[in-house]
């Protein structure tokens, strides 16, 4: 029956074939994401009847024609998207897609991670998610004000140490999670040893490694596209939903903090989303508080990591010092 | 005993065939992570098979993940092993323990 169907698979440089994998997505109302690195296609009579990408660990844009479904078409699809992901070494994968698919991921071996405003799911096929809350619960720390940072500290401000002070006196103790995706100037080594040196003599806090499931290219893809304020709030409340569901309860974290966001409007809603998401009640978990802290300021400007990198880049670094603790300015002057 | 240099897979999640992967791990022991649509009443069978199939071959550190789609033990079985033999890189296999 399949015999004249043939699947093909290439890389986002083939330009012509993205462009008729999008054509594609479009006819059956699905967008193509821009952070796709390998495609599979299958064509029959040279008529595309089906696609799927793959993005770091991440399976998207899977689709199958409206002619070709229900005859179990869809599992050659997979099977190919799954030995694309495997021959690159990529086992621990994700896959994002719509509710009305959880049964048929599931058989595929995916595992429901969260369903967002019935628009979006994430799911894994690594179970890793029940061992990684496994090990958060047992650093749960007794206390009525669990506080939470989720930070990318890409560096480590005053800023940052600011919000984590006024946090820290705010609860019993403080959580903080750093971003894991290596996707920004600074890797992720140097960004926790900064917090951590830069921290290091504040008490009541636990600094945590990022995972898969804070800010990261599966839960939040736009969050590393350079241009922060092209946010996608769907994604923003697909993070935000993971960590209040499935994170904080491992951790009985009842209030969250934020700094507040003067410049871009995008990056201040993702913030209105997170009082939205994790401070109303509904039954499915305890509700977290959200608590915005007004920016530290230097010269009337909000510090922020974005300024750090502008300052290095137009080797400006005597004025670093203004903005970073001494730690990060060793770190940044030993880097020049 | 055999050594698995890298993952590898065989298989396809189409109905009566099983999506194999293997991978080596650290400990010496042997994981099975199974999902059959027929668990329920052949899930300790296909268990059983995993893992007398690792002893023929001699396999003891080793992840195996079974997405079975209800395939008879004899797909299963070679499945297993063309995934094996291509997480061994071995060209030359010893067909005394592919029985």
């Amino acid at each position: 029956m399949n015999s004249s169907i043939s699947f093909s698979q290439f890389d986002n440089t083939s330009k012509i074939r993205v462009k008729k994998v999008e054509a594609f997505l479009n006819s059956v109302e699905l967008e193509l994401s821009p952070d796709i690195e390998v495609f599979v296609s299958a064509k029959e009579k040279s008529k595309m009847i089906a696609c799927g990408g793959l993005s770091g660990n991440v399976l998207k844009c899977i689709a199958v024609s409206p002619e070709k479904r229900g005859e179990g078409f869809v599992l050659s699809v997979m099977t190919e998207l799954l030995n694309a992901a495997n021959d690159r070494g990529r086992k621990e994968l994700f896959i994002y897609s719509t509710p009305k698919n959880i049964a048929f991921f599931e058989e595929c071996g995916f595992q429901l991670i969260e369903e967002c405003d019935s628009k979006i799911i994430l799911m894994e096929n690594s179970k890793n998610l029940k061992k990684y809350k496994n090990n958060l619960s047992r650093l749960k720390k007794d206390g009525n004000v669990i506080g939470s940072i989720v930070m990318n500290a890409n560096p480590f401000t005053l800023g940052h140490r600011y919000l984590v002070e006024e946090a820290a006196k705010k609860s019993d103790h403080l959580h903080i999670f750093v971003v894991r995706e290596d996707a920004s100037d600074f890797s992720f080594k140097d960004r926790i040893n900064l917090i951590q040196k830069g921290l290091a003599d504040i008490e009541n806090i636990t600094i945590h490694e990022g995972s898969d499931y804070i800010i990261s290219k599966a839960t939040f893809p736009t969050y590393f596209i350079k241009d922060k304020c092209s946010i996608n709030e769907l994604h923003a409340k697909l993070d935000l939903s993971i960590f209040r569901n499935q994170i904080a309860p491992s951790l009985n974290i009842t209030h969250r903090f934020v700094g507040t966001e003067p410049y871009c409007t995008v990056t201040n809603n993702y913030n209105q989303n997170m009082k939205k998401v994790l401070g109303e009640s509904n039954p499915k978990s305890n509700n977290i508080e959200v608590i915005e802290i007004e920016r530290k300021e230097y010269k009337d400007k909000a510090i922020s990591a974005s300024s750090v990198r502008a300052l290095l880049k137009d080797k400006k670094y005597d004025e670093l010092s203004n903005i970073v603790p001494p730690t990060t300015f060793d770190f940044l002057v030993k880097r020049i | 005993m055999n050594i698995l240099k890298k993952s590898a897979y065989a298989g396809t999640l189409e109905s009566s065939d099983a999506y194999i992967h293997v991978s080596p791990i650290q400990e010496n022991e042997i994981k099975l992570i199974l999902e059959s649509s027929v668990e329920e009443i052949y899930g300790e069978a296909i268990e059983e098979l995993v893992v007398q199939t690792l002893k023929e071959m001699k396999i003891n550190n080793i992840l195996v993940k079974v997405q079975d789609k209800g395939a008879l033990d004899f797909v299963i079985k070679a499945r297993l092993q063309a995934a094996i033999l291509r997480a061994c890189e071995s060209n030359e296999p010893v067909w005394e323990e592919l029985s």
